[in-house]
């Protein structure tokens, strides 16, 4: 198997694992309750889990879209599609994280949260697209890939 | 001499017929991801994800400074000490515009516990423009800077094009639209780039009435964060309903455009930068002396009897027509100084979910600010005495509107 | 004396406005955003030279508010010398208006901006036919990274106008 072969099944084992955990958060916004397993943790609010969950959802299908074409995911108008999936990804972790920073630092009374307080924030669980996120950062490696074949 | 328009085409044929070449080349991957986010079924989910991102980082990043600090320096530091050692006292006028008007509880006149409430120059004048809008716009404009030059925002006007010809503008009516978002000023100076009288008076009339500036909304943030969504939702129906019926009422053209879209690129940080203080400064410059000079006024009005007067005359066409209490007259003649002081105003009024988010409403449409009503003077002029007009007749059939759709859903 | 920087919207201008003089001036990546003019000052040969940064025009014929500043900036500069600037990617648009402008008769040097993404989509521009042809100063520049601006500068002085009259005769001559 060649690495875009591989590539292919991947993006869309993590187009579907997208795409499921946007249904979940537009699902579990929907029933009005949040929940938990295990390290993930899919929020109950309409703007992280409706809209961010919406994104979440896009994200999955732009990942299979780009795999759904007759042509090779080496193909550059195939593979943008899926650049774009994990670009959206990024887009609602990077929110994700930067409201935990944001949270983490000021203190309910004090100025300043305790180090206890600070470091609860990142404790797992975590929203779906933190969970994403690294398996979504493989693009960096066929962006660079497809540069050098050139 | 000069050539003809057709000689000089000619003429710049045969000139790059022999300078310049066009060889082969594959399209590179910045280049397709670009079409993506022009081409609508690509392209709107992709402005949806941009609009997600752009509200999240923005939320955070004021709430961490408004919440997280500035409100702790306030409300427990700042106006503690004032209203100690200031002279006078809740019954002495120059002390009640100043520091605290106070409020009424159990009959007695208790010291306020919060700059929302007190109304002093020195107080919620300092903390409404500095402890909340300051960061508020910070964000919004640091962020519509990175997004202009990325390259991003021409590529939103090729998407919203099709949209906003239903409305008689076109595409880059995008670009005064999102930057009335930070503030109205800048705004009205970018209507612009709009080709006939008859888009200028449409766009500066929708922003003046219906696009809430980054004060009010870091306002909202503040005081009544579950509503917003409503409010926005509501404004933005009305922008664009307005904009159908403007369009069709007044003559004119709305021309196609021809709209350039530049590649991708990196941001310069010294020209975001620049960029973001060029804006900033301008809101300290005129917003800040507007808070403080509003405080002073309404403090006034409300001393000398006047906002009484006022609430009484105006209190039963609030009461009946829109639903809301008639203490919201106070916020409304605020509003004409700056928005965001009326709806910090408004907060402070007791009333339900429904009526709040009907006077927030009201306050956001019923007059630009001063500030952008002479801006409005100096670049449409006659276009004014129009934009007035239309004002005054949707802030009536608007408000009546969203007090009959309460009556409807049986909450009001 | 002036130099006025002419060319479309969003080719750069307020970028290479920003390397030549060093003030704070806004620059954005949509069209429209110098809708009133700029000015600041650059150093040539030790003297202080004006520079203003009009708004983008596609032609010398209005079609909006920015373009009629844009017109009434250049008419009223008779003594100036225009940087022309144009988009390496779509030279031939740019060139409609540099020539209208060498048409009224003023000294003109050509900032070829933008060289960076020509060379990337593989567009090969011979500068030297082309400031034989037109008989005006040709620098490909990246406004962005500052690539050229020096050059650029030292050709500011050698602008000279040109009698269209010539250019339509050196381009006759030789096909």
């Amino acid at each position: 198997m060649d690495k875009w072969t591989i590539g292919k099944i991947y993006f869309g084992i993590l187009g579907i694992v997208a795409l499921a955990f946007g249904i979940a958060d537009l699902l579990v916004t929907a029933g009005g309750s949040s929940f938990s397993l295990g390290l993930l943790e899919i929020p109950n609010d309409m703007f992280r889990g409706g809209w961010g969950g919406l994104v979440m959802l896009f994200a999955g299908l732009f990942y299979l879209s780009g795999l759904s074409g007759i042509k090779n995911l080496s193909e550059i108008h195939q593979f943008s599609k899926v650049v774009m999936g994990s670009i959206l990804i990024w887009v609602v972790a990077g929110c994700d994280i930067f409201a935990m920073i944001t949270g983490s630092i000021p203190g309910e009374e004090a100025w300043f949260n305790t180090l206890e307080g600070f470091f609860g924030t990142y404790a797992p669980p975590y929203p779906p697209a933190i969970l994403l996120l690294p398996f979504s950062l493989a693009v960096i490696y066929y962006i660079k890939k497809g540069r050098l074949n050139e | 001499m000069e050539l003809t328009v057709d000689k000089r085409w000619d003429l710049i044929d045969k000139i790059s017929k022999q300078t310049v070449k066009f060889k082969k080349y594959k399209s590179t991957l910045k280049e397709v991801i670009g079409e993506l986010t022009v081409k609508p079924l690509t392209g709107i989910p992709i402005a949806i994800a941009v609009l997600y991102g752009f509200w999240s980082v923005f939320s955070s990043f004021a709430g961490f400074f408004t919440d997280g600090f500035l409100v702790k320096l306030f409300d427990e530091h700042w106006l503690p000490w004032i209203q100690g050692a200031f002279p006078g006292g809740l019954h002495n006028w120059f002390y009640n515009l100043m520091v605290d008007v106070g409020h009424i509880q159990n009959g007695a006149l208790v010291p306020s516990n919060s700059c929302f409430e007190s109304f002093g120059a020195l107080t919620s004048g300092l903390f409404v423009p500095f402890g909340v809008v300051l960061p508020a716009i910070f964000i919004f404009y640091l962020m519509m800077a990175v997004l202009e030059d990325v390259g991003y925002l021409p590529r939103l006007a090729v998407l919203v094009d099709t949209v906003l010809h239903k409305i008689g503008l076109h595409g880059y009516a995008i670009v005064p639209t999102i930057l009335g978002f930070g503030c109205n000023v800048p705004a009205v100076t970018a209507t612009r780039i709009l080709e006939t009288r008859k888009q200028r008076f449409l766009m500066m009339t929708l922003l003046g009435i219906f696009i809430p500036c980054g004060a009010q909304l870091g306002i909202m943030q503040e005081v009544i964060p579950e509503y917003m969504g409503l409010i926005i939702l509501y404004l933005l129906f009305g922008y664009f309903v307005t904009g159908f019926i403007l369009n069709k009422v007044f003559p004119g053209k709305t021309p196609e455009i021809l709209i350039d879209v530049p590649p991708y690129q990196k941001p310069l940080t010294r020209n975001v930068m620049t960029k973001v203080w060029v804006r900033l400064s301008g809101f300290l410059k005129i917003a800040v002396p507007f808070v403080i000079l509003g405080c002073l006024i309404v403090g006034v009005m409300y001393l000398t009897g006047t906002m009484d007067w006022l609430a009484n005359l105006f209190g039963p066409i609030f009461t009946h027509w829109f639903g809301v209490p008639k203490e919201t007259v106070g916020p409304l003649v605020a509003a004409f100084m700056r928005k965001d002081l009326a709806v910090a105003q408004l907060s402070a009024i007791e009333m339900t979910k429904y009526q709040m988010v009907t006077s927030v409403v009201l306050v956001s449409i019923y007059f630009p600010c001063l500030a952008t009503f002479a801006m409005i003077l100096k670049e449409g002029g006659k276009e004014l005495l129009g934009a007035l007009a239309v004002l005054v007749a949707s802030t009536f059939i608007y408000g009546g509107l969203i007090h009959l759709i309460w009556i409807l859903l049986g909450v009001a | 004396m002036k130099v006025l920087l002419m060319g479309h919207p969003n080719v750069g201008k307020s970028v290479l406005f920003n390397r030549l003089t060093g003030t704070n001036v806004t620059v954005s990546n949509y069209p429209g955003t110098t809708v009133d003019y700029t000015k600041g000052y650059m150093r040539l040969e030790n003297k202080e030279v004006e520079v203003i940064d009009v708004p983008g025009t596609f032609s010398l014929e209005p079609k909006d508010k920015a373009e009629e500043v844009a017109v009434k900036m250049l008419k009223e500069n008779r003594d100036a010398v225009v940087v022309c600037i144009i988009d390496s990617t779509k030279v031939e648009r740019g060139l409609y208006l540099t020539l209208q402008i060498i048409e009224e008769g003023y000294p003109v040097v050509i900032s070829s901006n933008m060289w960076d993404v020509a060379k990337d989509k593989n567009i090969q521009i011979d500068v030297e036919k082309l400031e034989q042809i037109l008989g005006v100063p040709v620098v490909p520049t990246i406004a962005i990274s500052g690539e050229g601006i020096k050059e650029l500068v030292s050709k500011i002085k050698k602008a000279k106008s040109v009698e269209i009259e010539t250019i339509v005769k050196k381009v006759g001559g030789e096909t």
